[in-house]
């Protein structure tokens, strides 16, 4: 699952060290926008540092490197790629599969030289700009490495030469898009940050908003956040037991032979049993089929 | 003397500030902090390993640490080394 992915500043070490520690389902180590350019090289000792002997508990730990229009991101990748316990990259200012096919490249030449093996490494692509939202599908399809798709916040707005509004109104269509391309190409539509971290109320509307979008989690940028967000996202007691006699009257069904069932007056038929079996997933009691 | 700085003296960091030595006159280090009295000897070791697999013999060490644990001093000082080097 990953319903909340951490953002931990690279140089940080306060952060680094306890980031893991308050319950998300994800940490990102971040050498992009939260590291000063005169800090980029120690972030990259720092976080590669962690990686190696640091505690991340069962979190999957993905580095969010600098573009590939920035001098950095190969030193990046190269600091960090031969660390096990590394899951992924999170790359910045995804513009179309151009970009992913430079990575990708990059992150298999890194695999081979540092004995991991070929496409352990997962991709999540911020898709920064107005092409890359309109490329999405194409970007989310583009390799084998992608795990998730992530519509950006202030970068997009400004690309949109538009401004931040209180509804977000102007993120919207890019919100619909990035789930349409995600569910279309079999991989996870993650929600951006929501920036504002002393408005609870907030918050727990916009992820209400974007859950019944379809996305599957959200980025954040305080551990206050997580709470909020996985009460949103876990199923409740009674959705559970519901799905739970949805799937056992299916089974039943099944094993008689008949193809559809009712269960409290109302039809069960394959895309209500798909829904029930993605409630036990979100709710811990499954695996994604 | 040429010297460099890794690190801040924000809460479980250091600053470690390294300068060039002549040739012969080995590795000095002088530490003062939060956890410096109670883990002396630990913290010498790691910084002395961090130096010895830089390949550095001759050096100036000075680190003023605010509850760093290991593997921060271990990156403050490659990082310092390494800038001190002109590594970017």
């Amino acid at each position: 699952m990953l319903r909340t992915m951490l953002y931990l500043p690279g140089n940080n070490p306060n952060m680094l060290t306890r980031g893991h520690l308050f319950g998300s389902d994800g940490v990102i180590l971040d050498l992009e926008d939260a590291v000063a350019m005169v800090e980029k090289d120690s972030a990259r000792v720092l976080v590669s540092r962690f990686l190696e002997q640091g505690e991340f508990g069962k979190c999957e730990v993905t580095v969010r490197i600098n573009g590939i229009d920035t001098e950095y991101w190969r030193k990046d990748l190269d600091a960090v790629v031969r660390y096990r316990r590394l899951d992924g990259i999170r790359a910045p200012k995804v513009d179309g599969p151009e970009t992913v096919k430079v990575l990708d490249e990059e992150l298999s030449r890194l695999e081979d030289k540092y004995g991991i093996e070929q496409g352990h490494l997962k991709l999540h692509c911020l898709l920064e700009t107005a092409k890359g939202i309109w490329n999405a599908y194409e970007i989310a399809k583009s390799s084998p490495r992608i795990e998730a798709i992530i519509p950006g916040g202030e970068d997009l707005r400004a690309d949109l030469k538009t401004s931040r509004s209180d509804d977000e109104t102007e993120l919207e269509w890019a919100r619909r898009m990035i789930v349409f391309a995600a569910r279309a190409a079999g991989v996870e539509p993650l929600d951006t940050v929501f920036s504002r971290v002393t408005d609870d109320e907030g918050l727990r509307k916009e992820v209400e908003f974007i859950k019944q979008l379809g996305f599957s989690g959200k980025s954040i940028i305080h551990p206050n956040q997580i709470a909020i967000i996985h009460k949103v996202f876990n199923p409740t007691e009674k959705e559970i037991a519901n799905a739970q006699k949805i799937l056992a009257a299916a089974r039943e069904a099944a094993a008689n032979g008949q193809g559809a069932v009712s269960v409290d007056g109302k039809m069960v038929d394959m895309p209500v049993v798909k829904r029930a079996e993605y409630v036990l997933v979100r709710a811990g009691l499954a695996e994604v089929k | 003397m040429k010297t460099a700085k890794a690190g801040t003296m924000e809460s479980m960091d250091c600053l470690v500030t390294v300068t060039e030595a002549a040739a012969g006159t080995g590795i000095k280090l002088v530490m003062d902090g939060a956890s410096v009295a109670r883990f002396r000897t630990a913290m010498e070791k790691k910084v002395l390993e961090t130096v010895a697999a830089k390949d550095v013999r001759d050096l100036e060490i000075e680190i003023e640490d605010n509850g760093a644990i290991d593997i921060v001093l271990s990156a403050r000082v490659e990082c310092a080394i390494d800038r001190l080097g002109g590594a970017q």
